[in-house]
């Protein structure tokens, strides 16, 4: 059932990608007129638009948590939960665990796919070689991520100590996330004065936010800062998590479970 | 005519064979195993309008496989089925608005609905006309006891309350013949006994014909005066119920009760013991020496009690059901059918 | 005529049925709607970036903002409609075949592919039609009242637009329900689901969108072999493209959509009864 199944699977996410290459190749022939290549939106020439949607499949890649949400709150709500009430282990680090063994399971796999389809698409990466700077801050941008998404999405999850049915506000997440993280267009074209606000959210630095870094869009001066808000956000929301989870088990063992 | 014919009839599939390990599961990346399961090898069988035919057999003998094959569910590999001269996997609706399947295991209901809607449903699908579908459905949930149940959701009615609305909705269309696959399965006694005695009157009352496979043996002998044994795949017995006993054990149970004093030890002699348990003993003993023993045990001993008694039903199929295993096996090592019993 | 109105009645019983759940479970309901508009309308937000930055997509397509958002509007209606008739169905063929309750469609005397298509309606999804309808709206108004050359909408077209969606419909059901059919043979696929919405992604853009580079392959993949570019662009150009004679739609492509509505129709009739003739039948 799974034979070819998995790298199938993993070059059709990028199917998404085509159709909105695709929509702004129309859109920079319409504003380029004669020369295409020299129009740019907000920023972003053609090929810098296409370079940025692969590179923010990338950061998904690290911050998608699927199933970690839903999953929580079903523990919670069939009582499974209770099982590390009484053993020593910890849910969320128990979780966490698990997810970064799942990751790396995945990504030895995907790495060929996604290698194979950088590759093919090597000419959108036009100007400079991104420096050692740069990159440092693009993986510990990536790593973060996952950090972040991990205990975002747990926190909706361990909203399920209070409320019975969190799938809807998943989906609200889900829907926010799509939009505001920069998984559809990079962020920059955001007209103000949204601009500003989708600016303060922790949203962008799951997808936008690493793959910005190495396109060079953030300005060099402002890169150690972007990373330790990122890193503020990241304590944050283990915080709450933290949180969350205590006073959750709290009420439920008032409930008697 | 018959009212249902099955001639060699034969099913047999390829199931994908998993195998444990790391390295088996890469090889079957590239090359899957598959094993041939044959459930139904070679069943002639012929039913009558009017009969209630039980079909007996361990798990996984073809029971319901050959139900599913007369329902059209499933296209036989080999052989020819007839029933009230419909061939059933042609699907045609003609055939499928005489006939129904009731299966203890699936349900068939909206579950979040009451059953009433679900047997709304079926009135358009079966097109029964509006005074026909009250009037069936009104002797049928008075007839179960069910009529205060109608509007309540599915989900919320007990495991026997819902066999019952299953057992409603097959009826609704009033087929002629009926194919029961395990009804009573999970049920306590006093919903089995419900169901059967619901059974056993509407099948007299109707006069359909009733195929009914079942574990329980209690189903089979208050309802069916035919029982089939299936196992493996092919029939093993065809007859009545008593007949089993005739047919597949040479035994009878002798009990004795001894008068007092007496020493029911060296009781071997006469036959195999079963249980001893002064001043009762049971022991089984080869049918055609009965008369002979009975003789040398009213002289060896003083007795005060005796009876003759056949063993039990439940005994005596699951020694057949062994039996048929062990062909099976055997079949199997010697990779060559098994002959005609 | 007795046929076709007691499969009538059977489909409106499975409404009713579907509603009668529906309103058990409200308070989901409405969440549904909710969740499923505000979705949409996030498309408008991205929407309005794009023409913030160019005032059509393409050079001289006829896409300007007002008719982009007809289509827009019209991959909504369409969308809705699979949606609420067809996606919980399709979703349910696969559980179906699972858990071998596939057994209780094949013993009713009535179709079996009809039987398991319209089992379900998912009436949230509805409200996504709505949602198109007034983006419908709007925009037509928008292009009806411009100042140079304001739209005029004949009857005629509003007719042929009617006629076009439901097209449009039938060929993203013959693709739905000939996948979810193959998992009679595959199994549960989780990638069939992904590859239909990944395929469907190819529709929601104008065609011309395709016509420069190695998207020509494509368009004619997504034109002849899948033809899932005709399902949104045809009924959206009849309605808001009527001005350009000669870059709208053409008679050939209008026969097309209309044989290859056919065709998908027929294709998916054929893989459900081959996929039928494999079915197994789980034992529970």
């Amino acid at each position: 059932m799974y034979r070819g199944d998995f790298a199938l699977g993993t070059l059709m996410r990028f199917l998404p990608i085509v159709t909105q290459i695709f929509l702004w190749w129309a859109i920079f022939d319409t504003i380029g007129g004669a020369e295409p290549g020299n129009a740019a939106v907000a920023g972003y020439s053609f090929h810098n638009v296409v370079a940025y949607y692969l590179l923010s499949m990338v950061s998904r890649a690290f911050s998608s948590m699927p199933g970690l949400a839903s999953g929580i709150a079903l523990q919670i709500r069939n009582g499974e939960v209770k099982k590390y009430l009484v053993q020593p282990v910890d849910l969320l680090g128990f979780l966490l665990l698990t997810r970064v063994a799942h990751k790396l399971a995945y990504y030895s796999v995907a790495a060929l796919p996604f290698a194979l389809v950088f590759f093919l698409c090597q000419r959108f990466f036009v100007g400079p070689w991104p420096d050692g700077l740069q990159w440092t801050c693009f993986v510990l941008a990536l790593l973060l991520s996952f950090l972040l998404g991990f205990f975002l999405e747990a926190c909706i999850g361990l909203l399920g100590f209070w409320f019975l049915e969190v799938s809807s506000l998943l989906f609200v997440y889900m829907l926010f996330n799509f939009f505001l993280s920069g998984h559809m267009f990079p962020l920059d074209m955001v007209p103000q004065p949204w601009h500003a606000i989708v600016d303060l959210l922790p949203l962008k630095y799951l997808a936008y936010y690493p793959a910005a870094v190495l396109l060079g869009k953030v300005p060099r001066d402002h890169l150690v800062g972007g990373l330790l808000s990122q890193c503020v956000w990241v304590v944050v929301f283990i915080v709450l998590a933290r949180v969350m989870f205590r006073r959750g088990v709290r009420r439920y063992a008032g409930y008697g479970g | 005519m018959a009212i249902i014919e099955l001639q060699q009839l034969s099913k047999s599939y390829w199931v994908y064979q998993k195998r444990e390990g790391v390295r088996a599961s890469l090889r079957s990346l590239f090359r899957r195993d598959y094993r041939a399961v044959h459930a139904v090898r070679g069943i002639d069988l012929t039913v009558e309008q009017g009969e209630f035919v039980a079909f007996l057999g361990p798990n996984g003998a073809g029971k319901t496989t050959t139900l599913k094959l007369l329902s059209g569910v499933l296209t036989p590999t080999a052989g020819q089925a007839r029933v009230m001269q419909h061939v059933p996997w042609k699907r045609e609706n003609a055939y499928r608005r005489r006939f129904a399947l009731v299966m203890g295991q699936k349900n068939q209901l909206w579950w979040d609905l009451p059953a009433q809607e679900s047997f709304r449903l079926h009135q358009h699908i079966y097109r029964i006309d509006r005074a026909q579908f009250r009037q069936t459905l009104d002797e049928l949930t008075v007839l179960l006891g069910v009529t205060k149940l109608l509007q309540q959701p599915v989900r919320e009615l007990s495991l026997g309350e819902r066999m019952k609305m299953e057992l409603i909705a097959a009826l609704l269309h009033s087929p002629e013949v009926l194919f029961l696959d395990e009804p009573t399965i999970g049920l306590d006694v006093v919903a089995q006994h419900n169901i059967q005695r619901f059974l056993k009157y509407y099948q007299q009352k109707r006069r359909i014909t009733i195929l009914l496979t079942s574990h329980y043996m209690k189903d089979v002998s208050a309802l069916c005066k035919r029982v089939v044994i299936i196992a493996d795949g092919r029939i093993h017995y065809d007859g009545s119920l008593s007949g089993i006993v005739d047919r597949f054990s040479g035994h009878k149970i002798v009990t004795l009760q001894l008068a007092e004093g007496q020493d029911p030890t060296h009781l071997d002699r006469f036959g195999s013991v079963v249980e001893v348990e002064p001043p009762k003993a049971r022991l089984r003993v080869e049918r055609r020496r009965v008369p002979a023993v009975m003789a040398a045990l009213l002289n060896a001993y003083a007795v005060e009690d005796v009876a003759v008694e056949d063993p039990p039903l439940e005994e005596v199929i699951a020694e057949v059901f062994l039996q048929a295993d062990d062909a099976a096996a055997a079949a199997a090592t010697a990779a060559l059918p098994a002959g005609p019993r | 005529m007795r046929m076709s109105r007691s499969y009538l009645q059977v489909l409106l019983t499975f409404a009713r049925n579907s509603f009668v759940r529906d309103t058990m479970f409200r308070t989901n309901f409405v969440l549904e709607c909710v969740s499923s508009v505000s979705w949409t309308l996030m498309n408008v937000g991205f929407y309005l970036i794009v023409f913030h930055y160019t005032p059509l997509i393409g050079p001289e397509s006829g896409w300007g903002k007002h008719q982009f958002f007809v289509f827009l509007g019209t991959t909504w209606l369409i969308n809705s409609l699979v949606q609420t008739f067809f996606m919980t169905n399709a979703d349910d063929y696969s559980e179906l075949i699972r858990t071998g309750n596939l057994d209780f469609a094949l013993l009713k005397p009535i179709d079996t592919q009809f039987l398991v298509s319209f089992q379900k309606v998912d009436w949230s999804a509805l409200s996504n039609f709505f949602a198109g309808l007034i983006l419908l709206a709007v925009s037509l108004g928008h292009l009806c009242t411009r100042p140079e050359h304001p739209l005029v909408i004949t009857p005629w077209a509003v007719a042929l637009y009617v006629v076009y969606v439901l097209c449009g419909v039938a060929i993203l059901y013959s693709l739905m329900i000939a996948l979810a059919s193959t998992s009679i043979w595959l199994g549960r696929n989780q990638t069939l689901y992904d590859f239909w919405f990944y395929i469907t992604n190819f529709a929601r853009y104008p065609m011309e969108i395709y016509n420069r580079g190695w998207g020509v392959p494509l368009w004619v993949l997504f034109t002849f072999v899948v033809p899932v570019l005709v399902v949104v662009n045809v009924p959206a150009r009849i309605l808001a493209q009527p001005l350009y004679p000669e870059r709208s739609l053409g008679w050939p492509l209008a026969a097309f959509a209309l044989a290859a509505t056919v065709a998908s129709l027929a294709a998916s009739r054929w893989v459900f009864q081959r996929a039928l003739r494999s079915y197994r039948s789980a034992s529970s």
